[in-house]
């Protein structure tokens, strides 16, 4: 499969009257990229993605596909497939003629129809269900016609909108891994809203981190998990989210409860910070902060500890092995490479 | 105590059929009888049946089938150019957003809420100014000032009901929006279609005052013809019963035929967990 699917954001603005959705959005997809687009809800990552696909029209700004500008193009001109939401099948057309149907349009000859909605169907492994009707469906497999409606024509783009999000916990699980095989197979440039750090963090190559109407970070999952640029992204990439707490940065130190962290910053002075620690890198034991465990977690292999540091709450994950009780005492240390600190005021990154 | 609600809800049931099923039987009974038949009192249970009402009415010196015929083309008309002008008007009233889309609604039930017979007059003066009384296209139009309004009104909720992702799915799979509209709206909208269908057809079948207001020879629906059985000195009750049951067999079909369409849940489970509207 030749390397398509180029995808240029320039500038892009998108305003509801008074309500600014999207603040300059700039990013670059490169052709066979899986692209997450990360965010809250009403954080401007599906408004993106509608720009993207030519349902919405930007205010301001352009869009490139290939490097060709579409910005004003309408989606049928588009060459991008899509799986909504809400899967959105035709309801009144059987399994096969929802595969066909972009075939159709494209005004592909009859005869090569039927073999490529086959081919389509099989790779999502629903070959065997082609002449039911969506309503008779089970949830997975309305999804998985959606799937292969999506890629029966070879799109340049493919664009997928929470589409794992209506299924059950173990099923998304599953999906979630066909899908990744079924891109990379397929070589097709994807991009992926979604709100789940987890599902972006699993099959993105790269993702770009929206927070209200505002790309705050882009990177490959690994660079946004280990360096994230904000407070906001910091709380919201990782399971338990990291810890961030008040403190008070000196020259090259910083103070949490009283107790002294050395950190990889080295600017002198004195000033008000938040520093953020994620919980399966604090270690337990040594000369550290003394906190009280108030609560414990269980999780199988590994436990979540609630940790009372002078008023504040730190959570902390250790394997299953010597796990203190609640009420114990513990001293909590962490490496100067795992504390993040940011500002307070502008809540941006500062080492 | 559930034994007495199933006795109590089986009476009802059973009073409200015996009211609708009353006149469709007495008109069955009496176009089988001879207008001597018809005229006994007490009435006549059992009887020699016969088909000299419907011989009579059909083929006899006043037959009424040139009245089937205009009544046909008169409902045919109004109920395909409703259709045509109220699928595409219900569509977009159903999706776009506009300033009073919410008093558009309350208009076009206003416009039923009128007593016919106060615009009557002025609707008479109308079509004989533009020359248009006693003929096809003056009555047609006539009823199109009801019929679409109505049949806007009714499809509209039915368009509403499909959700925005299914058009936006079909523009990105390469439809235009007309293609849109007709391979993937229309077919989801069969039911309401069908039944808005049969309303209308049943209003423009059915109507008397502006007809008989409006035609005249060449146009006469047989509602009007049906009347002149209905006189000062008799009335020929085989014959109006007779009568009246073959003008409910083309309705009687219509509605047979639209009910295969009126299929509902067809749209469970094409949509999963609601989304953007």
């Amino acid at each position: 499969m030749s390397a398509r699917g180029q995808v240029v954001f320039k500038d892009i603005w998108k305003k509801h009257g008074e309500f600014v959705a999207l603040k300059n959005v700039n990013f670059e997809i490169e052709p066979g990229e899986f692209f997450a687009l990360l965010g809250p809800s009403g954080s401007g990552k599906s408004t993106t993605l509608r720009i993207l696909a030519g349902l919405d029209a930007p205010t301001a700004g352009q869009v490139f596909i290939d490097g060709k500008d579409v910005t004003g193009a309408d989606a049928a001109e588009r060459d991008v497939a899509m799986v909504f939401q809400s899967y959105a099948l035709y309801p009144h057309m059987t399994v096969a003629e929802n595969i066909s149907f972009p075939l159709e349009m494209a005004k592909m000859p009859k005869a090569e129809i039927a073999p490529a909605v086959f081919d389509a169907a099989r790779k999502v492994k629903i070959e065997h269900l082609l002449d039911r009707r969506p309503g008779q469906l089970s949830g997975g497999q309305q999804q998985r016609c959606a799937l292969a409606r999506a890629i029966v024509r070879k799109a340049r783009l493919f664009l997928l909108d929470e589409p794992l999000s209506n299924l059950d916990a173990k099923l998304r699980l599953e999906t979630r891994v066909e899908l990744k095989k079924l891109q990379r197979s397929l070589g097709m440039t994807a991009v992926y809203v979604t709100h789940d750090q987890e599902e972006a963090m699993t099959l993105a190559d790269r993702m770009a981190v929206f927070m209200a109407g505002e790309i705050q970070q882009i990177g490959t999952p690994e660079e946004v998990f280990a360096k994230p640029n904000s407070i906001d992204i910091a709380g919201f990439i990782g399971n338990p989210p990291m810890n961030l707490v008040q403190a008070k940065y000196q020259d090259g130190d910083v103070f949490l409860g009283g107790h002294k962290f050395e950190t990889t910053m080295q600017a002198a002075g004195s000033r008000d910070v938040v520093a953020g620690i994620r919980p399966g890198a604090i270690r337990l034991g040594g000369d550290g902060l003394q906190s009280r465990v108030d609560l414990v977690e269980h999780l199988g292999d590994t436990a979540v500890l609630d940790l009372d540091i002078g008023g504040a709450l730190m959570r902390v994950r250790v394997s299953d092995e010597n796990v203190p009780k609640e009420g114990d005492t513990v001293a909590i240390t962490a490496r100067p490479q795992d504390i993040h600190l940011f500002d307070s005021q502008t809540r941006m990154r500062l080492s | 105590m559930k034994r007495l609600r199933t006795i109590l809800l089986l009476a009802i049931t059973v009073v409200f059929l015996l009211a609708w099923a009353f006149p469709i039987v007495w008109s069955v009974l009496n176009s089988l009888k001879t207008d001597k038949d018809a005229l006994a009192y007490p009435p006549k249970l059992l009887f020699e049946p016969t088909l000299d009402a419907y011989r009579d009415v059909l083929f006899g010196s006043g037959s009424i089938l040139p009245n089937l015929l205009s009544s046909m083309i008169i409902s045919l008309g109004t109920t395909i150019v409703t259709m045509v002008l109220a699928i595409p008007a219900a569509y977009a009233l159903a999706r776009l957003r506009f300033r009073g889309k919410k008093f558009t609604g309350f208009y076009v039930l206003a416009t039923q809420m009128l007593p016919p017979v106060g615009i009557i007059i002025p609707y008479y003066i109308v079509l004989r100014n533009i020359g248009w009384i006693d003929t096809y296209q003056g009555i047609i139009l006539i009823y199109l000032s009801f019929s679409l309004p109505f049949a806007i009104w009714l499809l509209v909720s039915y368009f509403e009901d499909i959700p925005y992702e299914m058009e936006e799915a079909a523009y990105l799979d390469g439809a235009s929006r007309l293609r849109t509209l007709w391979r993937i709206i229309i077919p989801q909208v069969r039911g309401g279609i069908a039944v808005t269908v049969v309303f209308v057809f049943l209003n423009a079948w059915n109507e008397f005052l502006f007809a008989v207001v409006l035609s005249g020879n060449t146009v006469r629906p047989v509602t009007i013809a049906m009347f002149n059985f209905v006189s000062v000195e008799q009335t020929l009750w085989a014959k109006l019963a007779a009568v009246s049951v073959l003008a409910m067999l083309p309705v009687v079909i219509l509605g047979i035929v639209a009910q295969k369409h009126i299929v509902k849940g067809l749209t469970v489970g094409a949509v999963k967990g609601g989304g953007r509207r």
